[in-house]
């Protein structure tokens, strides 16, 4: 059964249709790539997949289970994890509460053990800040554990908010233009934590990208999306040699 | 140690410890017969005032809401507790057994109703906690105002109108009697039991904020949507928050209606909520023990300025406009950390050149 199975997904805004007839299915333990030129409507199908958005037609199923018109809160109860566009970190919070926010959920005390410092508190607290550390370690970002967010040059940034989204334990990641503002050397080092992260946490990867180098060199399968709607799906190297998808990047 | 102190228990150590040697100055000057009657009176309303501030930081410093309606939380909690107390004063003969109960009692109906009044306001974006909080204030403030309760042998009497309209018997007792509030309730609070309330407050905060509850709560003021992203219950957080909030104020309230011979609810105006909510923003936002020094010392110079009455409230102000700039502005803050570095390195290296001659 596959991880991740969307039927004729679609939303307007209004008189836009930013996704329409969408369907696309990922395996388990895929690295998936969906990609298009600007406004294609990739970051749309993201937050539709997220619960950002109810999409107006089709349905989204996770590990069979059906998840259409869920909360955010509920989906990322579900198994779905992501990074955002423009990053999104809890910036006054150090890099480890962080991670250990992402943790909250599944080391979980109550309010009253936290204000009376009851046994649990300790344990629970203990037990995240190791698992922290852990998740912070791929990253490389285990010696910035007490900085604060903001203060994280760009590219740990990027690194913090997929930790942070590993930490909830998702079945699927999604990462949002992961390599955006990275220089190549940053972008090569990316491709072997996502690469890692994948084999190590077990999770299946699908990743928003315009950089074909980093798309080319780790993803296995891709949708192409153009104005909305799927142009093309397939093996990387078959798609990318598409004369399709080449016209849809580079104009007519 | 120095890194334990800059951490977030250090930073909770230092309060504690701040507060402690600050008690404790304070009770050799009172039994050494040096401290003024004016200053005496006020320590009471410095644990009053520090509670409020501090607790309302929580919703405005850590959550991120605002909320006008402080004070309007402190009168339920003034009115609940003093309704215990003065119904209870016969049975009941211990303050030390008596006192907690109803300080206990107070921050329940207090948080009581922040839950209440949170449950719909919160779902919502934007800021309507501040309008519909602003409105609960002056509310409560009101229909306090107007209440008549009394009982007799046949039990309690409720009325909206007047005194008369209880209809008692005449070996009835009032307990709320309008405008006029609540009389007879028993002089429990003092400076001791304020203080271990006041350290007792601080704790809880500390706690709460060093908690995975009072993380989640800065991750929703941090981003709303990365906070759904990793699965926070922003609904259940926010109520949380706003609910402690408001029982500390019950709190803050019921030490208030025991230091009081007469409680009225004309005390708990628009103009309390707005008193404490600049000793927030002054003590500075999110920081819980400027929240304190901010209300002591706004509390006290009004008083200290008495004297000099023309220019009281000239000084006042300036002093306000002076905190604000202190707390607020970074580049400021900045300029005077950097001069006393500067201050300390010029001392320090007149050291070495001694010890080097
Ligand atoms: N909330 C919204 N309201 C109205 N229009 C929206 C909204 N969200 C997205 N759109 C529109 O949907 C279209 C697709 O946007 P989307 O952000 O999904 O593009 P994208 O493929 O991620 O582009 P990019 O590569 O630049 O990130 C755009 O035309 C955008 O303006
Ligand atoms: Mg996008």
């Amino acid at each position: 059964m596959a991880l991740l199975e969307v039927k004729k997904l679609g939303i307007s805004f209004g008189g836009l249709r930013a996704v329409d007839d969408f369907s696309m299915t990922i395996e388990k333990g895929q690295l998936y790539g969906l990609i298009g030129p600007n406004g294609a409507g990739k970051t749309t199908i993201f937050n539709l997949l997220t619960g950002v958005y109810k999409p107006t037609d089709g349905t989204i199923r996770l590990d069979g289970v059906n998840i259409t018109g869920k909360s955010t809160i509920e989906i990322n109860k579900a198994g779905i994890a992501r990074t955002f566009q423009n990053i999104r970190l809890f910036s006054n919070l150090s890099v480890l509460d962080n991670v250990k926010a992402g943790l909250s959920n599944h080391y979980a005390y109550s309010t009253a053990t936290g204000i009376f410092r009851l046994p649990g508190y300790f344990k629970k607290e203990k037990a995240m800040n190791e698992r922290a550390i852990e998740l912070l370690k791929p990253f490389d970002l285990q010696d910035d554990a007490e900085t604060l967010a903001s203060n994280l040059p760009y590219g740990k940034q990027r690194k913090l908010e997929i930790a942070r989204a590993l930490a909830t334990e998702p079945k699927l990641l999604l990462l949002d233009e992961p390599a955006a503002g990275m220089n190549p050397k940053e972008t090569a080092g990316l491709m072997d934590t996502i690469l890692t992260v994948r084999d190590e946490f077990g999770v299946t990867v699908l990743l928003i990208e315009h950089d074909m180098f980093l798309v080319s060199g780790i993803c296995e399968r891709l949708s192409v999306l153009n104005f909305g709607q799927l142009l093309c799906e397939g093996k990387t190297g078959d798609v990318l040699s598409d004369p399709e998808v080449i016209k849809a990047y580079l104009g007519e | 140690m120095k890194k334990f102190l800059k951490g977030a228990t250090g930073k909770s150590f230092i309060t504690y410890a701040m507060l402690i040697i600050a008690f404790t100055a304070v009770q050799i000057t009172v039994s050494g017969g040096h401290a003024s009657n004016m200053f005496q009176g006020l320590l009471v309303p410095f644990c009053v005032y520090s509670i409020a501030a501090a607790s309302l930081n929580l919703t405005v410093g850590i959550l991120g809401e605002l909320s006008l309606g402080q004070a309007g939380f402190m009168c339920i909690g003034a009115y609940s507790s003093a309704l215990f107390s003065v119904c209870t004063k016969e049975t009941i003969t211990s303050a030390w057994i008596r006192f907690p109960i109803a300080i206990l009692i107070g921050g329940f109906f207090a948080a009581l109703f922040g839950v209440l009044i949170g449950i719909p306001v919160l779902r919502l974006r934007g800021d309507y906690l501040a309008i519909v909080t602003l409105a609960f204030g002056e509310i409560i403030k009101n229909v306090f105002a107007a209440l008549y309760v009394g009982y007799d042998s046949r039990g309690l009497h409720f009325s909206l109108t007047s005194q008369g309209d209880l209809g008692l018997e005449p070996d009835g007792k009032m307990l709320i009697n309008g405008a006029l509030g609540i009389s007879g309730t028993p002089k429990d609070s003092t400076f001791i039991i304020g203080f271990i309330v006041l350290l007792i407050t601080m704790i809880i905060l500390y706690n709460f904020i060093n908690s995975r509850t009072g993380r989640a709560v800065m991750c929703i003021r941090d981003n709303r949507i990365a906070a759904e992203s990793i699965g926070l219950n922003i609904t259940k957080y926010k109520l949380i928050t706003f609910g402690l909030t408001a029982f500390l104020a019950g709190v803050a309230g019921a030490l208030f209606s025991h230091n009081l011979s007469i409680l009225q609810a004309s005390k708990f105006d628009y103009n309390l909520s707005i008193l404490i909510l600049v000793f927030v923003v002054l003590g500075g936002i999110g920081n819980i023990r400027g929240s304190v020094i901010a209300a002591v010392v706004l509390t006290y110079l009004p008083e200290v300025l008495r004297s000099i009455n023309n220019y009281r409230m000239l000084m006042y102000s300036v002093v306000l406009i002076v905190m604000m700039i202190f707390t607020s502005n970074d580049k400021i803050r900045g300029f005077f950390s950097a001069s006393l570095m500067k201050l300390k390195g010029l001392i320090f290296k007149n050291k070495a050149v001694k010890e080097g001659e």
